[in-house]
């Protein structure tokens, strides 16, 4: 049944399938579910009791051990759309979200793609093509050159000497490239061959293409990307920033909005550059565009994420709008009904990403059980994840577990509010990297709102190693609790405790009062 | 029981007096030497997975889960893992000089071969696990003793990979 809110809509749907797994799917799903939509699931077979296909209503199996005969197999996502009744895709981030063809291929199946043109994703998904198209719209670009490499020629020499005319320090990006895979910074002519080959090779493994981008690597600069939105009918409006400056080898670590570095000129000149990046590629639905801001206030286009980012709930945080719900909205072909003037910034807002992986071991990805998964909640937090106390962390997938999302007045308010939700994120089992993002977080190169993208990269991990702890205490609590015969109790006690079975979280206030102190 | 901390070799033994259902510690000791400690107690608690802890006369909840051997303990905001070892037993995975994959999965690159001699932080092997490529330094100079896997292999977590003599 078409949800009322769609009535009148131009192309009105009532069942939505996520091509997608993991928090993004929970997320969407959950989305579609409160807008009175019907939401379908697809899993490989790792996923089959996982939280995504829970959420939904309906859910399809798609077998195979691959990617690309799962996730990645357009075919029988669309299949799995048809034998559901579902008339449009979500495609979440990652995966098949920013493949042209496969938004095509939805459109001629008849369904409708919950996403931006092809042409769009075409244009801005290949990275030489989406400079050239912001040359001529007179966004303004990082110095650099295109290099096409085949197999056959020179292709080293060609990157030599493009290299030489673009200037050291530089990154190297493969072209088809996205996510930190495939893209290497060279600080120096020796080390050019090495990293090429590394960023070829990621390339390849991960999309399977081997064109390559030089330019230059600005250092002390910050990554600003700015949300939009646009709708089929021309309307385009900006969500203001993001600042996703702290980051690892090119993996953002926490995110935040608005950013501190950014002066109302800025984010109005940034906003309108991003609004004429979008409306040059006649962009539709959520997208992102993003900018290097200098330290000079001076900004520069990177690319335009053609899909829903990772770090969406910041600005959703800070303006109130739910980007999920706007895309429906614009998928089914009705107004964005908000102009410029509706959207304001309220506070500040922060994102942790919580990855199985460990710090102390330059952040080596995680494996494990949950065996115990309990969710901080209160005023101004959400958790965004796709996983459950009990679930396994496998190599299968990538290793972020959740999104700790938090909403505070002012930005030292964020700061330590995302502090003290970490510090009540009780993930057991799997090695985190919550400790280190507490470290983060108290930082005072991070309070001081001074980090740049080079922050990382260039600091000692062992800076931010967590205090040491009390021995005596911990030495005590384990044998006290193999003493009291508590390991034979399973993980957890998962079967006794009061959390929530679905959820993990600690449910009702009232009803934790009762069981637990009676 | 005895017991190690994290990635630490130290090893504890922990003397616990019961009374009434609460666990006072009453004796510590590392690498088998007494140490001065703080008073601690601890008593079950009706919430499974969690226990209460005084310290110093501070009282605060633990909460934790066992995987395997270890212990895996949330107090005051921290994770910490504490591992319980047989009384005696060798160190497992501490073997010397050895370098074993942090992860499941596939060597790209060998850049070392035996008799060979590495500088400390010398890239060895590069490794691809989840995606993203892995260098496996040298922990230390010396000598490079054997490197047991060949480009295009899979590798379980914990395989060794190398071993570097002095």
């Amino acid at each position: 049944m078409i949800p009322d809110w769609m009535h009148g809509a131009p192309r009105p749907f009532d069942t939505v399938l996520v091509a997608n797994r993991g928090e993004i799917a929970v997320r969407v799903l959950r989305a579609a579910k409160e807008s009175g939509l019907r939401g379908v699931a697809v899993f490989s077979d790792p996923d089959a009791g996982s939280l995504h296909v829970e959420t939904a209503d309906d859910s399809v199996h798609l077998p195979g051990a691959s990617l690309a005969e799962t996730y990645l197999n357009g075919e029988a996502i669309i299949e799995a759309a048809r034998s559901t009744g579902a008339q449009a895709i979500h495609p979440g981030f990652g995966f098949l979200s920013e493949r042209a063809d496969f938004a095509n291929a939805v459109k001629a199946a008849g369904l409708i793609w919950i996403g931006p043109p092809a042409g769009a994703i075409d244009t801005m998904g290949d990275k030489i093509s989406a400079r050239r198209r912001m040359i001529e719209s007179g966004v303004p670009v990082i110095p650099g050159e295109e290099i096409a490499i085949s197999e056959s020629s020179d292709h080293l020499g060609v990157l030599a000497a493009a290299a030489a005319r673009v200037g050291y320090p530089l990154l190297l990006k493969a072209s088809a490239g996205g996510g930190g895979k495939g893209m290497r910074a060279v600080h120096e002519p020796k080390m050019l061959r090495t990293e090429y080959e590394a960023a070829a090779r990621e390339a390849t493994a991960a999309f399977g293409d081997g064109t390559v981008y030089v330019e230059r690597l600005l250092t002390g600069a910050r990554h600003v990307e700015i949300q939009v939105l646009a709708d089929s009918l021309g309307n385009c409006v900006h969500l203001n920033e993001r600042d996703c400056s702290l980051q690892r080898r090119h993996q953002k670590v926490i995110e935040e909005a608005p950013s501190p570095a950014v002066t109302p000129a800025i984010r109005a000149a940034m906003g309108d550059a991003a609004v004429q990046a979008a409306k040059a590629v006649d962009y539709e639905g959520a997208g992102t565009v993003e900018f290097l801001l200098s330290d000079r206030g001076e900004f520069f286009f990177l690319e335009m994420n053609t899909r829903l980012q990772v770090e969406h709930p910041v600005t959703e945080m800070i303006t109130g709008v739910d980007l999920v719900q706007k895309q429906f909205e614009v998928a089914a072909g009705m107004p964005l009904g908000l102009t410029q003037y509706d959207i304001g910034i309220t506070g500040h807002a922060m994102e942790a990403r919580i990855y199985a992986e460990d710090p102390s071991k330059g952040f080596l990805p995680a494996i494990g059980d949950l065996a115990m998964w309990r969710a901080p909640a209160g005023p101004g937090i959400r958790v965004d994840t796709g996983v459950r106390e009990g679930d396994a962390v496998t190599v299968d997938f990538d290793p972020m577990l959740a999104k700790l999302i938090v909403h505070a007045p002012t930005r030292t308010a964020a700061a330590r509010r995302l502090d003290n939700a970490l510090a009540n994120l009780r993930a057991l089992g799997v090695t985190t990297n919550i400790g280190f993002l507490r470290q983060m977080a108290q930082h005072p190169d991070f309070t001081s709102g001074g980090i740049t993208t080079d922050y990382l990269d260039s600091s000692d991990i062992a800076n931010f190693a967590e205090p040491e702890p009390d021995p005596a205490t911990l030495v005590a609590i384990a044998a006290a609790a193999s003493r009291l015969g508590l390991d034979r109790a399973g993980t957890a006690g998962a079967a006794t405790s009061t959390a929530d079975e679905h959820t993990g979280h600690a449910g009702d206030p009232f009803r934790t009062l009762t069981r637990s102190f009676p | 029981m005895e017991w190690s901390i994290g990635e630490s070799s130290e090893r504890y033994t922990a003397k616990l007096t019961d009374s009434e259902g609460t666990l006072s510690l009453s004796g510590l000791t590392s690498e088998g030497v007494e140490q001065a400690h703080g008073e601690v107690s601890i008593s079950r608690d009706s919430q499974a997975g969690r226990l209460l802890v005084e310290v110093n006369g501070r009282a605060t909840f633990a909460h934790f889960a066992k995987v395997g051997d270890s212990w895996w303990i949330h107090l005051d905001g921290r994770i910490h893992v504490v591992n319980g070892h047989e009384p005696g037993s060798a160190d497992a995975g501490a073997g010397e000089g050895g370098l074993t994959a942090p992860m499941p999965g596939t060597i790209l690159e060998v850049h070392v071969t035996a008799g060979q001699r590495v500088r400390e932080g010398q890239t060895l092997l590069v490794m691809e696990a989840m995606k993203m490529e892995h260098r496996i330094q040298a922990p230390k100079a010396g000598e490079v003793i054997s490197v047991n896997f060949a480009a295009g292999d899979r590798v379980d977590m914990g395989a060794i990979l190398a071993e570097i003599g002095d």
